[in-house]
C-alpha cells in the first residue's frame, strides 16, 4: 500500500544549524504517525516542510506517490496543499470571521462553492466536532480548546487525504487537552491518515500506529509504538522521557 | 455674540467638516496605493514611497499649503484656494495613512497567512480575504487619530484663504472687536466635531471587532 | 533662478535670525511641555478624582481643538481677560501647554505599564514610594515612552511654524516676508521645506539611535 507521506533524504539548514540532517520517513495511510523529541529536533521542521511551509535543501517529500513540488507557482501548491490538512499550535483561526465563516471560507473562496453549500458542509464539520451552538461566535469568544476544534473542522472541510498537526495540544490550558485529543481519537478510528508532533505520551502511546524519535535533526528510532517504547530503550529516547515528559508517565508506558 | 453669527458660524463648521471629510477619503485612497508602494518588490518603488512619506510628514502643513498655494499658479494652474488647501490637506494625510496601513498589513501574524495558504488559497484570496480585512481593522484607531489631526488641521487653510470655521471666526472676531467668544465658541465646534469623529471610531471598532491577532 | 539665489543671499540676516527664534521656541518649548506632560501626569495617576476629573477636563480641551485656534483664543482673546502677550511669550505658552497635554496621555500610559509586580517587588525589597518611583518605576517608563515623545516634540518643532500668524518672528515668517518683497515665493518655501523636512529627519534619526541604544533595557515586554 502506499504510504500517505514519504520523506527521503531530508535537509532543511537555518543559517549553518542544521535542522533537518537527512531524514527518512514513510507514513502509511489511514494510519496515525506521531513524531517526537526534545525541542530543537526539528519535528516541526519535518511537519513544516511537509506542508510546503518551509523549503528543503535537499531531498524530497512524495504524498500519495506524487512528488511535492515547491518550484511550482503558488496555485499548483494551492492544489496540493487543499489535499493537506494543516491544525497549527496556535490554531490562527482568522479573527475577523464566525467559527462558521472560518470553517466555510476555502469552500467558497478556493472551492468556489455557493455560500449555502458551504455553509452547510461548515456545519455539517463543526457539528463533528461538537461546536454546531458556537457556530456564530468569533475567535475570542471561544476557550482555546474550542478554537481548536474550530481549527480541525476547517481542515476536514476540505476532504483533506492527509491531516497534519503541529502539536495542537501546546498551546492549551491542560484541562482543555482532552477535548481536542478525544476529536483527534475519533478522526483516527475513522481512518484519516495523520502526522501529528505532539508531546502527549498518552496519546501517542495509546494511538499511533507509528512513531519516530527525532533527535538533532535525526529520527534516531521508529517502528511501532510498542517497538520504539518497548525496553531496553535507545538511551536518548530514555533520556527523553524522564527529562521531557516525567518519570512517572514514562513507567506507565513501560 | 448674537445667533445670528453663531449660526454664520455654524455653517462655516459645516465647511470644515467638508473639507476635512474629502481630504481623509483622498487621503486613504492615495495612502493605500503609497502603502502597496512601500510593501512592493522593485526597489526604486520602494525608495520613491519611502521618501514620499518622509517628505510629506517632515514638512510643516502650514508650509507645505503655501507652497501648494504659490506653486501651482507658477507653473500655469490657476486653481482655487480650496483646491490648493484640499490638495496639500489630503497629500499630507495620505502619507501617515501609508504609514499606518504598513503598520497594520506588517502586523498580521505569520500564522494566519499560513493558515489561508493551508486551506489553498491564491496570494490575491489571501490578500483580498484574510490579510487586508485584518490589516484595516487593526487600523481603526489610528485611522480615527488621523482624522481627529486632519480636523485640526483643516483650521490652517483659513492661512491661505479659504473660508472655513477659523478663518470666519477670525472675519467676525476683527468685526466686532470681541475675540474671546468669537474663539471660544469656534473651539467648542471643533471639540464637537471631533468629538463625532471619535464616536464614530468606538462604532466602527464595535462593528469590526479584532483583537487576538 | 542664480538671481533669485543671490537676492536670498541678502536677506541672510534676517533668515538666520529665523532659524535662530525657530529653534530656540522649539527647545523652550520642549523643555516645558515635559515638565508640564510629567507635572500633569503625576497629578493625573497619583493625585485622586478631585486632581484627576479637573485636568482631564482641560487635556480634552486641548486635544479636541486646533493649536490654531488656541493660539488665537490666548493671544486676541487674552486680553479680555487681563492676559496681553507680545507674540513670543503668547507663542511660547501656547506650544507648551499644547505639547504638555500630549506628552502627559504618553506619560500617564506609560506609569500605567509598569507592571505592578515590579512595583510589589520594590516594596517588598524595603523602597519607600519615593524611591520606587525614582529607581523603578521611572527608569521603566521612559524606556516606554521614548518613541511616542520623540514623535510629539517633532510634532512641535513643526508647529512652530503656526506661530507665524500671530507674527512671531521665526523661520515660517521670516521666508513669507521675505517672499512678499522679492516676489520669489515658490524658491524660498520650496529651500524652507527642505530646511524643516532635513532638520526632522535628523531629530528622527537621533530618536531612533537612542531607541536602538536604549532597547538593551526595554524590561517590559
Amino acid at each position: 500500500m502506499t504510504p500517505a507521506i514519504e520523506v527521503s533524504g531530508l535537509v532543511k539548514i537555518f543559517g549553518d544549524v542544521p535542522v533537518l540532517d537527512g531524514v527518512n520517513l514513510s507514513a502509511p495511510a489511514h494510519q496515525v504517525t506521531c513524531l517526537i523529541g526534545p525541542s530543537g529536533s526539528g519535528k516541526s521542521t519535518l511537519l513544516r516542510c511537509m506542508a510546503m511551509l518551509e523549503r528543503q535543501d535537499a531531498g524530497s517529500i512524495q504524498i500519495d506517490g506524487q512528488p511535492l513540488s515547491i518550484a511550482g507557482q503558488h496555485a499548483r501548491k494551492g492544489d496540493l496543499r487543499s489535499r493537506i490538512g494543516m491544525v497549527f499550535q496556535q490554531f490562527n483561526l482568522w479573527p475577523h470571521m464566525t467559527a462558521l465563516g472560518n470553517v466555510a471560507e476555502a469552500l467558497r473562496t478556493v472551492r468556489r462553492q455557493p455560500r449555502r453549500k458551504a455553509e452547510d458542509r461548515a456545519m455539517a464539520e463543526l457539528e463533528k466536532v461538537g461546536l454546531a451552538e458556537r457556530a456564530h461566535l468569533y475567535p475570542r469568544q471561544l476557550s482555546g480548546g474550542q478554537q481548536q476544534r474550530v481549527a480541525i473542522a476547517r481542515a476536514l472541510a476540505l476532504d483533506p487525504q492527509l491531516m497534519l498537526f503541529d502539536e495542537p495540544t501546546s498551546a492549551l490550558d491542560p484541562e482543555l487537552t482532552g477535548e481536542v485529543l478525544n476529536v483527534m481519537r475519533r478522526l483516527a478510528t475513522s481512518g484519516m491518515s495523520m502526522v501529528v508532533v505532539s508531546h502527549e505520551i498518552g496519546f501517542v502511546a495509546s494511538v499511533a500506529g507509528h512513531v519516530a524519535f527525532l533527535d538533532r535533526g535525526k529520527i534516531v528510532v521508529s517502528g511501532s509504538p510498542e517497538e520504539v517504547f518497548a525496553k531496553p530503550r535507545h538511551p536518548r529516547l530514555t533520556q527523553f522521557l524522564e527529562t521531557y515528559i516525567d518519570r512517572e508517565a514514562s513507567q506507565l508506558i513501560a | 455674540m448674537d445667533g445670528k453669527l453663531f449660526l454664520l458660524m455654524v455653517k462655516a463648521a459645516g465647511v470644515t467638516a467638508v473639507c476635512s471629510v474629502l481630504a481623509i477619503a483622498i487621503g486613504i485612497a492615495i495612502g493605500i496605493v503609497v502603502c502597496g508602494a512601500t510593501l512592493a518588490r522593485p526597489k526604486p518603488l520602494q525608495i520613491a514611497a519611502r521618501l514620499y512619506v518622509s517628505f510629506f510628514r517632515g514638512v510643516p502643513l502650514l508650509v507645505q499649503l503655501l507652497l501648494f498655494y504659490n506653486l501651482l499658479p507658477a507653473v500655469g494652474l490657476n486653481i482655487s484656494s480650496f483646491f490648493a488647501a484640499e490638495l496639500a490637506l489630503s497629500l499630507c494625510t495620505s502619507a501617515y495613512q501609508a504609514e499606518t496601513l504598513r503598520g497594520g498589513f506588517l502586523s498580521v501574524s505569520t500564522g494566519l497567512k499560513e493558515a489561508a495558504d493551508m486551506v489553498g488559497m491564491t496570494l490575491w484570496q489571501r490578500f483580498r480575504r484574510v490579510e487586508a480585512p485584518i490589516a484595516l481593522r487593526l487600523t481603526i484607531p489610528a485611522i480615527v487619530n488621523e482624522a481627529i489631526s486632519i480636523l485640526h488641521a483643516s483650521a490652517l487653510v483659513s492661512v491661505i484663504g479659504v473660508v472655513e470655521l477659523t478663518k470666519t471666526a477670525g472675519e467676525i472676531a476683527a468685526s466686532n472687536y470681541d475675540p474671546l467668544p468669537v474663539y471660544a465658541c469656534a473651539g467648542l465646534l471643533y471639540l464637537i466635531m471631533t468629538y463625532v469623529i471619535q464616536l464614530l471610531g468606538l462604532a466602527a471598532e464595535r462593528r469590526f471587532p479584532v483583537r487576538s491577532a | 533662478m542664480t538671481g533669485d539665489l543671490a537676492i536670498l543671499g541678502h536677506y541672510l540676516p534676517q533668515l538666520i535670525g529665523g532659524v535662530v527664534t525657530t529653534i530656540g521656541l522649539w527647545v523652550a518649548a520642549a523643555i516645558l511641555s515635559i515638565v508640564i506632560g510629567m507635572a500633569i501626569a503625576l497629578a493625573r495617576s497619583f493625585g485622586g478624582p478631585v486632581v484627576n476629573l479637573p485636568l482631564a477636563l482641560c487635556v480634552q480641551l486641548i486635544r479636541g481643538t486646533p493649536f490654531l485656534v488656541q493660539v488665537f483664543l490666548l493671544y486676541f482673546g487674552g486680553p479680555a481677560l487681563g492676559l496681553s502677550l507680545d507674540p513670543i511669550p503668547a507663542g511660547l505658552i501656547a506650544l507648551a501647554l499644547f505639547g504638555g497635554c500630549y506628552l502627559s496621555e504618553v506619560f500617564r500610559a506609560g506609569i500605567r505599564a509598569v507592571p505592578p509586580g515590579h512595583v510589589e517587588a520594590a516594596a517588598c525589597v524595603g523602597m519607600t514610594r519615593l524611591q520606587t518611583f525614582r529607581r523603578i518605576v521611572l527608569p521603566e517608563m521612559f524606556v516606554m515612552v521614548l518613541p511616542p515623545s520623540v514623535n510629539i516634540i517633532i510634532g512641535l518643532l513643526k508647529d512652530t511654524a503656526i506661530l507665524s500668524v500671530i507674527s512671531v518672528p521665526e523661520l515660517t515668517g521670516a521666508v513669507q516676508q521675505i517672499g512678499s518683497e522679492t516676489f520669489a515665493f515658490v524658491l524660498s518655501l520650496g529651500l524652507l521645506s527642505l530646511s524643516y523636512w532635513a532638520l526632522v529627519e535628523l531629530c528622527a534619526h537621533a530618536g531612533r539611535a537612542a531607541e536602538r541604544r536604549l532597547s538593551t533595557f526595554r524590561f517590559v515586554s
